[in-house]
């Protein structure tokens, strides 16, 4: 998975266009990422990747590019660009 | 009823599921008289295009899905609004019943039930509900379910089973989506004189299908009696109504 095809794969689970999402989108700039959003994100990287969030993981994501960190940690993809 | 009240829904286009005869039929011929445009859902291709002249030109599109296949929801919902725009909300009116004693209920008796009457219907509220899919400034979303959910009758527990899944579960989301603004209910029939329905009486002797008469005080329901009632709640004349459960039953439940 390149890293545009995990900001569609967000995209998708906040219910909007790619193109609306940058690694630098803010939590508060996507109207679907409030409590309910977290999850489904935790329960949409569970179980498309396997990844089990942390605690500490949920309180650090702010960004899109913190989510795509968390993937990248867990090696869901490793390029750093498109 | 006013002028203006008869073409509410004008600029509105709703998914109603199971168009293909009945209660759906009926919904979505109403719907489409007060200006509604539409996206008719069911198995029947050319019953969906009965409909669609019924409902005249109000039809944008016509989507044969066999909703026991829930993973094609989505995807066809997502289709469709590629093509007519925003939805304005959905009826979930497709469902099926089968009158049977516990003991011929088995797994596979309920999974049946509870896929068309229960899983698709929460699947095509999640799918139409979409904050991309779904009009920014709200929506209306309606699933039919049956008196049957709030009373017992032997034969009808995999049915009432399905049912009361229907109307707990849209009282859920009504909770969860309303500060979206978008309006969760749900109407429940009691028994109306259909195609489905008619099968089901064939079973029935006919000491049964006169108490099943007498059970209702102002007789059996006609579609359109439901569907007078569902678009209503489907209605922004209804914008302050979510997680009601609006019964339609000639009485029935009221005894």
């Amino acid at each position: 998975m390149t890293q545009s095809e995990a900001v569609a794969w967000i995209a998708q689970i906040f219910e909007m266009a790619p193109d609306q999402l940058t690694p630098d989108t803010h939590r508060d700039n996507v109207p679907a990422w409030d409590s309910l959003g977290i999850l489904t994100l935790m329960a949409s990287l569970d179980s498309d990747f396997g990844i089990v969030l942390t605690d500490e993981d949920i309180q650090a994501v702010k960004t899109v590019g913190d989510i795509l960190d968390v993937m990248r940690r867990h090696g869901t993809f490793t390029s750093t660009s498109s | 009823m006013t002028e203006d009240s008869k073409r509410v829904f004008e600029g509105k286009t709703i998914v109603v599921s199971g168009a293909s005869s009945g209660i759906g039929r009926a919904i979505a011929v109403h719907l489409a008289r007060q200006g509604a445009g539409l996206v008719l859902i069911g198995r029947d291709q050319a019953r969906l295009e009965d409909t669609a002249r019924q409902a005249s030109a109000q039809v944008s599109r016509i989507v044969q899905l066999d909703l026991t296949e829930v993973t094609a929801i989505m995807p066809a919902v997502k289709e469709t609004v590629a093509v007519v725009g925003r939805l304005y909300g959905l009826c979930h009116a497709a469902g099926t019943v089968d009158t049977l004693p516990l003991s011929a209920t088995g797994p596979e008796k309920l999974q049946a039930l509870m896929h068309v009457n229960y899983l698709a219907g929460m699947e095509l509220a999640r799918s139409v509900t979409r904050r991309d899919l779904l009009q920014e400034e709200g929506g209306s979303v309606l699933f039919i379910s049956s008196i049957y959910s709030l009373i017992g009758k032997p034969g009808q527990i995999a049915y009432s089973g399905s049912k009361g899944a229907v109307t707990a579960g849209a009282r859920a989301m009504a909770i969860e989506l309303a500060r979206r603004n978008i309006r969760v209910n749900v109407l429940s029939p009691g028994m109306v004189r259909t195609e489905m329905t008619e099968r089901a009486l064939a079973g029935l002797s006919g000491q049964q299908v006169q108490a099943l008469k007498d059970m209702h005080p102002l007789g059996f329901g006609s579609p359109d009696d439901v569907a007078h009632a569902a678009g209503f709640l489907l209605s922004p004349e209804s914008k302050w109504i979510t997680g009601a459960n609006l019964v339609a039953d000639g009485g029935c439940s009221a005894q």
